[in-house]
């Protein structure tokens, strides 16, 4: 298992270098469409091209791509991400204002996500064909054809007419003068609709998967012999069945692992919050290059790990499988 | 000083008189104060008074602002969302009135120029202070300088400031005076000089070690900041709010003689779009909005129930236009470019635009019609003469045809050599005004039998089209505007980076724009404002008869603010909040 792991953090470098150079490459043949410093001149008019020259050369953005790459890569090993364009401040000082916000967002949506998802998954599955499995179902489908922009659009429209949540942010303009328990509550109440906005309407993907898979568990055989044998319901279901069926929702996991840190563009931009999918979408449309490849490359490796974590613990949850 | 006459300025002299009347008026209610005539507060004898009524002390201002700042430093600061952050923190040695649009003193007590126009001497005022409480010198002003000229601190006030190529020469006279000297008379110093003056003795140390680029980023302390402003930052939370408390040190006084600015605390709440500040204006959550044009009859209507008055400023400094590539590098058709760079198919076109259906299709009713490259916000050099070209079908086709261009039995226009005029529209999808202006145009010049497609794209594919492939037919653009048309030589000038239909040209490639590059190279160095004017009058003039940019119309300029503030005094030019040191909240 040691060496297993071993094996696939030395290939994490390789694999890192391939996925930047690609992005790199996807950023270079964009280049019709302009660079950072070129869409200067249009906001400040009297800007002259050697000042836009000299701020080209500071980035060293006068250099050939292939150039420019290498460079980059080079400091990405000295674990120095570059400065912003735009901001001119360390490009990991800006992810780290925001990480812990998104991190947070991600956390308790995730929490409530899989919180409904997994009991009215197994519900789902035990009351198979029932009314009420129809109505889950039906409330699924409708939650998992929802873009997450569009939800997050209904449910501002609703705090702004009911005025029972705050609209925009994460904390109040009166914060540093609350309390520590204040503050808590603050941000708590601030949290309400951003992870209704993307947790409650990622229950439905989640729902559906634990109810399928539970579904082929409660036809196998053991099921069949641990009902046989007189086992209470309850229990073949809770002990032999789910338990069972929960292996490929650890491979998910992984997968959201990874994604934790990528923010939720929309839903943050939306509601106002302050976390990493805003600021990796401002870089992008600003053509702020190296906010975009530091977040990429952040993105990247939380996904590497994120699979590696889930390959683990899958061999924890089952037995059968084995790595060596 | 030798041979140096001294000529005061007349803003320099309007102004003490002005305020000596007003604070005789206020005499009586007046705090102690050393002269019976001027106020003065201790180790400050000339603070600059500004007017509005006596307002109350106290309080907190809630306002929002689209993006994050993106720096804090005065001198690489451009975008809005980074001045928007930090304009109220430093000060220049003169500003511009927001309401007279004149300029006037505020770091510099006063100035004088001589006679050949090429030296200006300050004066500042005596016992000004940092927010920290260091004193304020003419060491300050010249390490300003020195840092804007610094070829490796790239910022756009250096281009501002180079006058025939060269930098302005800054001497320090003594504590209190500095003098600048410029290689040739320079008609826009005035206008050019206000920059924000900054802390020598906080910023020193990182300049020479040749770190300023990245000094006062923001990711700096807000304590850090040290300014001469009406308030000093206290907190920046990334991409949630900004907050700013009272300068104890503040240089401006009210008529009273008492120490600006009333409000105490002021707190900018970061939103990502324009929507979300909307909403929180709407439920009470910020004092004031920045109403579009579109909005204004429901904002009209909702003033009484959201107890807010909707200020109106008159046309605004923005503009919308649409512009013909004339430029042979772009790689355009040969009989294309024919059209372009004939006057006669420009003026057609602006004859066929109809300019009523953009003021109220686009900005709902709340425009005017514009056919010059000036605005009428622009009080002292916007020109009223300049040709105009009122909606008229008739005359647009009357006009196309004097050029040759005849429309054919199936109703498409054609040039003498028989190509249909056909071509392409550019646009930035992200801007709905600019889309829909370019929809109503494309409609307009259809009816005279053009073939017009319109071509919603991102921003930065539309400005590298622009300054770098050139490979565009038309385009539907906009550019903001001031007071001084110095500024936007580099739109003008044939040598212009950002001459759209041609730019950087090595030589003039017309007449006409011979004749506006010789214009503006006049009015930069001229130093009297009267023959200033006169010479920009002719360029908006030729401009206005060669419409290489067909303009359509400027929308006025709104703000909402609660009723709670007294003072406020909105402009389109100074904004909502010039005078925001006497803005106060009433009992």
């Amino acid at each position: 298992m040691f060496r297993y792991i071993l094996r696939r953090l030395i290939l994490l470098g390789p694999l890192l270098v391939g996925i930047t150079f690609v992005s790199w490459a996807a950023i270079q043949l964009a280049r019709g469409s302009g660079d950072y410093f070129q869409a200067l001149v249009l906001q400040y008019p009297q800007i002259s091209p050697a000042t836009i020259e000299g701020l080209r050369a500071r980035f060293g953005m006068d250099q050939p791509p292939w150039i420019q790459y290498l460079r980059w890569l080079w400091r990405i090993v000295h674990l120095d991400f570059g400065l912003s364009f735009s901001y001119q401040v360390p490009v990991t000082w800006l992810i780290g204002t925001r990480a812990l916000n998104t991190l947070l967002l991600s956390i308790s949506s995730l929490i409530v996500a899989w919180a409904i998802a997994i009991p009215l998954g197994i519900y789902s599955a035990v009351h198979q064909y029932s009314v009420k499995d129809g109505l889950l179902s039906a409330g699924a489908f409708i939650a998992i054809s929802i873009p997450s922009f569009f939800s997050a659009l209904l449910l501002l429209y609703a705090a702004f007419w009911t005025h029972l949540l705050p609209l925009q942010g994460l904390t109040s303009v009166n914060y540093d003068m609350l309390s520590p328990l204040g503050k808590l509550l603050d941000v708590g109440w601030h949290l309400i609709l951003p992870t209704i906005a993307l947790g409650v309407f990622s229950v439905g993907g989640l729902m559906r998967y634990m109810r399928t898979n539970l579904l082929d568990v409660l036809r196998a055989d053991y099921v069949k012999t641990a009902r046989a044998k007189g086992v209470p319901e309850r229990r073949v279901i809770l002990r032999h069945a789910v338990r069972n069926a929960i292996n490929p929702l650890v491979t998910l996991f992984g997968f959201e692992l990874g994604g934790l840190l990528s923010g939720a563009a929309f839903v943050e931009n939306i509601l106002g919050y302050p976390g990493l999918g805003r600021l990796i979408l401002e870089a992008l449309q600003r053509k702020d290059i190296f906010v975009v490849m530091g977040s990429l490359l952040l993105g990247s490796v939380l996904l590497i790990l994120g699979n590696l974590i889930a390959d683990i613990l899958l061999a924890y949850v089952d037995p059968r499988i084995r790595y060596e | 000083m030798k041979g140096l006459a001294v000529i005061a300025i007349a803003a320099a002299l309007l102004l003490p008189p002005d305020v000596l009347a007003h604070a005789v008026g206020a005499a009586g209610a007046a705090p102690p104060k050393a002269s019976p005539t001027r106020p003065s507060l201790p180790g400050l004898p000339h603070p600059k008074v500004m007017l509005g009524e006596p307002g109350r002390f106290g309080g907190t201002f809630l306002d929002a602002q689209v993006a994050d700042p993106r720096t804090f430093n005065p001198i690489l600061a451009q975008e809005t969302s980074s001045t928007g952050a930090i304009g109220g923190l430093f000060d220049g040695l003169v500003e511009d009135n927001g309401e007279t649009t004149e300029t006037e003193p505020a770091l510099a007590e006063s100035w004088r120029t001589s006679p050949d126009g090429r030296t200006w001497t300050f004066k500042l005022r005596q016992g000004l202070q940092w927010s920290d409480g260091a004193p304020v010198t003419a060491d300050d002003v010249a390490f300003t300088f020195q840092v804007i000229y610094d070829g490796k601190i790239p910022n756009s006030l250096q281009d501002v400031l180079t006058v025939a190529g060269k930098p302005i020469e800054v001497t320090k006279v003594d504590g209190l005076t500095i003098r600048f000297r410029t290689a040739e008379p320079f008609g826009p110093f005035l206008r050019s000089i206000g920059v924000g003056i900054l802390p020598r003795h906080k910023l020193d140390a990182s300049y020479q070690a040749g770190k300023f680029n990245q000094t006062w980023g923001v990711n700096t302390p807000p304590r850090e900041l040290v300014g001469t402003g009406a308030y000093v930052m206290t907190e920046y939370k990334p991409a949630q709010r900004i907050t700013f408390a009272r300068n104890p040190h503040y240089w401006r006084v009210d008529l009273q003689g008492r120490r600006l600015p009333y409000i105490e605390r002021l707190v900018l709440t970061i939103v990502p779009s324009q929507e979300a500040h909307k909403l929180l204006f709407l439920q009470g959550q910020t004092d004031s909005y920045g109403v579009r044009p579109r909005e204004y009859a429901a904002f009209k209507r909702g003033e009484k129930a959201g107890r807010y008055t909707v200020y109106d400023g008159g046309p605004s400094f923005g503009s919308e236009f649409l512009s013909f590539n004339q430029n042979r590098r772009g790689g355009l058709a040969e009989y294309k470019l024919k059209w372009f760079q004939n006057q006669k198919f420009r003026q057609g076109v602006a004859y066929a635009i109809d300019r009523q259906a953009i003021i109220d299709q686009v900005y709902a009713g709340q425009a005017i019609a514009e056919y010059g490259p000036e605005s009428p916000a622009d009080k002292f050099f916007f020109d009223p003469r300049v040709m105009q070209y009122p909606y008229d079908l008739d005359k647009a086709a009357a006009t196309l045809a004097e050029a040759g261009f005849k429309k054919g039995a199936d109703g498409l226009l054609r040039d003498a050599d028989g190509h249909p005029v056909e071509f392409i529209i550019s646009t930035n999808a992200d801007n709905q005004d600019r889309v829909a202006i370019g929809n109503i145009i494309r409609q307009d010049l259809e009816k005279l039998g053009m073939h017009v497609t319109l071509a919603p794209e991102a921003f930065n594919t539309l400005v590298n089209k622009l300054v770098e492939s050139y490979k565009w037919e038309a385009m539907v653009m906009g550019l903001t505007g001031g007071i001084e048309p110095h500024n936007g030589q580099n739109v003008w000038k044939s040598s212009g980076s950002l001459h759209m239909w041609n730019p950087k040209e090595a030589a003039p490639a017309t007449p006409w724009e011979a004749e506006v590059d010789r214009y503006f190279n006049l009015a930069a160095t001229t130093v009297d404002q009267t023959r200033r004017k006169a010479y920009y009058d002719k360029y908006q003039e030729i401009i206005a008869e060669q419409v290489p940019v067909v303009y359509t119309a400027i929308p006025n300029a709104y703000v909402a603010v609660r009723n709670k503030f007294g003072n406020i005094k909105y402009t389109a030019f100074g904004g909502p909040f010039w005078n925001f040191p006497v803005v106060y909240i009433k009992p």
